[in-house]
């Protein structure tokens, strides 16, 4: 990846950084090897540290020798299934979200270090009680059938997330605002008057499925899927594959490829055949196993990305035992997490000391590091009432992450060690969501991609409010605190971002405290590529399960 | 009637009550199982609201078993039906699949079952030499690999690994048809070729050497006809008979065995649309996909049946 060094110079902190992480593993040591004797194999040194290329409007790759134009891109990922659709406001799973992001952009976005960009926005503006919150279109775009992005488009498409019949979980985030308050201003400008402030409506508007759709839109199949982004869909056949050819009137940078097939593979080694066999040249998440025959065959790289995302499990504190903070305690310190990031998840993976939203500019930096004490576990549980008799079920699923229920399994036979006996109950995926099942176990796994603080706890932390009947409640942990939410309630409506960002940090200390999540990692993924293929960067960001890759800025060198 | 007529009718008439019962099981099955398609569709955001207002939707609200004779009605009419999930008719979901399906297991039954006849017979006359002794190492050798390490082995060699001359997965283009892909055919077919050519190489095997040994077989030579003759009019027509219905439990087999196949692969064929089903509990594609499979059992049975009697000289005087 030389060919990169024109328009992104390398980030020697970014090296730094490597050489004193407390935990390197032999992936980095080779890498850093590899950085320091061969500048050709900086490339994936690099964007493993979070990305070295810019992307989006702010840089254009073409400095330098520049990247070449054409060729198709053949890119594997999971598998979905026959159920899935391209509808812009409906993905959730790892396939859809990626086969989405192709297809449309939201007002703003995350850039590949979660930094909160404007994508089909030009301007954002809140009003000073954040309660009027105002966005002004960039000019002259257009959407794949030629039509122009204008408020009235704005104004469909948040009114179609709202409408309880699309089921969108954009909804989620938009319980403060009612269909009629969107309000179209002049032809590139609109405004969303909410019911109650928020100080984070910036964060929804590049939520990845609230994108901007056309009026009337309403895809069947892959008629109908028209929106802004890089690719123009041409074939798509659900849980097989999808061909794009490139939207020469993108307006941010690329593609370059003329062409991009993504295909889907139910079985993740089929996929790593694909790739070493050469007939895909990029394959997005490779398990831990997967990760080093990548690495040792020649003509292969890999991308590695460092994400928020995050598979906790999950303590009901409304429920028995976890209704004593002491046992919630006890079982964070039951956890060595080092061990369970090596044992379940292969060494893919970066501690988490049971808050989350680690990229949020308020995230507590400066709390000790929890680490397994089964002393103090013990001498918790007893002062709880349970001396070497607790016993619990941990309900895991493989719908919560692959590796998971290998991770309920670890922690099962860490807490023998303070005498408490986990029953690991491995739920069929299929079943895994009922109710009656996800909502009502005491004591069970869930995920989560990479988000901000506040907006986090809008979804998995706080019932479901405000007008939108549609909108899902996932309140695993069943959290209620009267201190935490006198400062959540100040934090969303503050504006001022140091302000409010000293609030997240209160918030992340009563987490760290007394939550019902026990978060011992966030996700790394690993990403591998045909060598041919030049203009892969890192993405802290990872939606949900999915990898984010550009491939409008990837090229054929 | 003539007396073959009315045997093919009994077993039509038995084959349907199997299919039949087939349904009612698959059917029991995956009412069942944890789950429904309701929150299968509906993943995480499953709230009780959202799952009630789909299953209505689908019509799932109503009891089982007026949803089995509603489906069993419109087979008799001679619609599948709709998947759940994707909402649109079945044969349009799956026609492209069952054709990938039917393409493998015919290019696998075409090479196998004239090769191992061959191979089979090949080494019964030529009992305890080199060749007999090759084949019969390597019969049981693959014979006793599960088709799935076959699979891995051919990637490994032929893909991956050592020469890249086959695609390592079959990216089959739904776009076009499969006879013009033939490429994606390769190592799928030929990993079914291999897993089920050792059986019936074996069986003809045994049988041409048991039919070289008869009575019969020692008349003609003894009578002076030319080995040529007393091979083809005597022994291979005699040896085949046990294999046949070998071959027809074995093309049975291909019909269910390409799920492992196709999975190893990624090819695009009714195993793959089975497992996706499955994970999706989208009951009328289960149903259609089981169907589909069970009725090729009892055809390729009732086919080998038939077969059997018309080559048999006594069976087929015993009939009249």
């Amino acid at each position: 990846m030389s060919d990169q060094e024109g328009k992104s110079p390398f980030d020697f902190g970014q090296l730094r950084e490597i050489a004193s992480s407390k935990r390197v593993t032999r992936r980095r040591v080779l890498q850093g090897a590899a950085a320091a004797g061969a500048l050709a194999a900086l490339g994936p040194v690099a964007s493993a540290c979070g990305g070295t290329s810019d992307s989006g409007t702010s840089a254009s790759p073409s400095a330098a020798s520049g990247p070449k134009k054409g060729g198709i891109i053949r890119a594997g990922m999971g598998g979905g299934s026959a159920k899935d659709t391209l509808d812009a406001h409906t993905a959730t799973n790892e396939t859809q979200i990626t086969l989405q992001f192709q297809l449309y952009d939201s007002l703003m976005g995350f850039d590949e270090q979660s930094k909160l960009v404007m994508l089909l926005a030009d301007t954002y503006e809140a009003s000073d009680d954040a309660t009027e919150h105002t966005v002004k279109l960039k000019s002259g775009l257009t959407f794949h059938d030629g039509s122009p992005v204008n408020a009235d488009s704005v104004v469909f498409s948040f009114q179609r997330i709202l409408d309880p019949k699309t089921a969108s979980e954009g909804a989620a985030g938009l319980a403060n605002l009612k269909p009629g308050n969107i309000k179209k201003v002049d032809d590139l400008t609109v405004t969303f008057v909410l019911d109650a402030p928020s100080a984070i409506f910036d964060e929804q508007l590049a939520y990845y499925n609230n994108a901007i759709v056309p009026v009337g839109y309403d895809p069947k199949g892959m008629d109908g899927a028209i929106g802004t982004g890089p690719w123009k869909v041409t074939s798509y056949a659900a849980g097989q594959q999808a061909e794009f050819a490139a939207n020469p009137d993108y307006w941010g940078t690329g593609p370059f490829a003329d062409q991009l097939t993504l295909i889907e593979f139910p079985d993740p080694t089929a996929k790593l055949n694909a790739l070493l066999g050469g007939t895909i040249d990029y394959a997005n998440i490779l398990d831990s196993a997967q990760v080093s025959t990548v690495e040792n065959t020649p003509g292969f790289k890999l991308v590695e990305s460092k994400t928020g995302g995050w598979d906790p499990f999950t303590m009901r504190i409304d429920k028995k035992p976890f209704d004593d903070v002491r046992v919630r305690q006890a079982m964070r310190l039951i956890v060595d997490r080092q061990q369970m990031i090596d044992q379940a998840y292969g060494g893919n993976g970066w501690v988490g000391n049971d808050v989350y939203a680690p990229f949020d500019p308020g995230y507590p930096q400066d709390l000790a590091p929890r680490v397994q004490d089964l002393e103090q576990a013990k001498s918790l549980l007893k002062a709880a009432g349970y001396d070497n008799n607790l016993t619990v079920e941990l309900n895991c699923s493989a719908a919560t992450g692959a590796a998971d229920v290998q991770a309920a399994q670890v922690f099962s036979q860490q807490a023998k060690g303070a005498g408490v006996t986990i029953k690991v109950n491995k739920v069929d995926p299929s079943a895994f969501w009922n109710s009656g099942n996800y909502l009502s176990y005491p004591f069970a796994m869930t995920f989560w991609g990479t988000r901000n603080y506040l907006a986090q706890a809008q979804r998995g932390s706080l019932p479901a409010v405000g007008t939108s009947p549609s909108a899902p409640y996932w309140g695993e942990t069943a959290w209620k605190d009267a201190e935490w939410q006198k400062i959540f309630d100040e934090a969303i409506v503050t504006t001022d971002a140091a302000k409010r960002n000293e609030l997240v940090s209160q918030l992340g200390r009563i987490d760290y405290d007394r939550g019902g999540y026990i978060i011992y990692q966030f996700n790394v993924m690993l990403d591998g590529y045909s060598d041919k293929l030049a203009g892969v960067v890192a993405d802290a960001w990872g939606a949900e399960s999915a990898s984010k890759a550009r491939y409008n800025l990837m090229y054929f060198a | 009637m003539p007396p073959l007529a009315k045997i093919i009718l009994r077993r039509l008439a038995l084959g349907l009550l199997t299919l039949l019962l087939v349904s009612v099981l698959v059917f029991a099955a995956t009412q069942a199982l944890p789950g429904d398609t309701a929150s299968a569709i509906l993943g995480r955001s499953a709230t009780p609201e959202r799952v009630k207002a789909v299953r209505e939707r689908l019509g799932l609200d109503r009891p089982a078993t007026s949803q089995y004779f509603t489906w069993l009605g419109g087979i008799v009419r001679g619609d599948v039906g709709d998947s759940l999930v994707a909402e649109q008719p079945i044969s349009q979901l799956l026609g492209g699949r069952v054709v990938n399906s039917a393409a493998l297991v015919l290019v696998a039954a075409l090479i196998s079952i004239p090769l191992s006849i061959l191979i089979g017979s090949l080494s019964g006359l030529l009992r305890d030499r080199w060749f007999d002794s090759a084949t019969s190492l390597g019969s049981l050798a693959l014979a006793a690999l599960p088709e799935f390490v076959i699979g891995i082995l051919l990637i490994m060699l032929l893909a991956t690994q050592v020469v890249h001359v086959f695609p390592a997965v079959s990216r089959v283009n739904p776009n076009e048809p499969i006879w013009s892909q033939m490429n994606m055919l390769v190592l799928p077919a030929l990993t079914l070729v291999l897993a089920v050519a050792p059986y019936i190489v074996r069986i003809l095997r045994a049988s041409m050497i048991e039919v070289l040994e008869s009575e019969y077989v020692q008349m003609a030579r003894l009578k002076g006809m030319p080995e040529r003759i007393v091979l083809q009019r005597h022994a291979l027509p005699n040896a085949v008979i046990p294999a046949i219905q070998v071959i027809a439990l074995n093309l049975a087999w291909l019909a269910g065995g390409v799920v492992v196949v196709e999975y190893l692969f990624n090819y695009p064929g009714i195993g793959s649309g089975l497992i996706d089903a499955v994970a999706n509990r989208d009951v009328p594609v289960i149903q259609a996909i089981v169907l589909l499979i069970a009725s090729l059992y009892v055809g390729f049975n009732l086919i080998a049946d038939i077969l059997t009697i018309l080559v048999s000289p006594r069976l087929r005087t015993g009939l009249q």
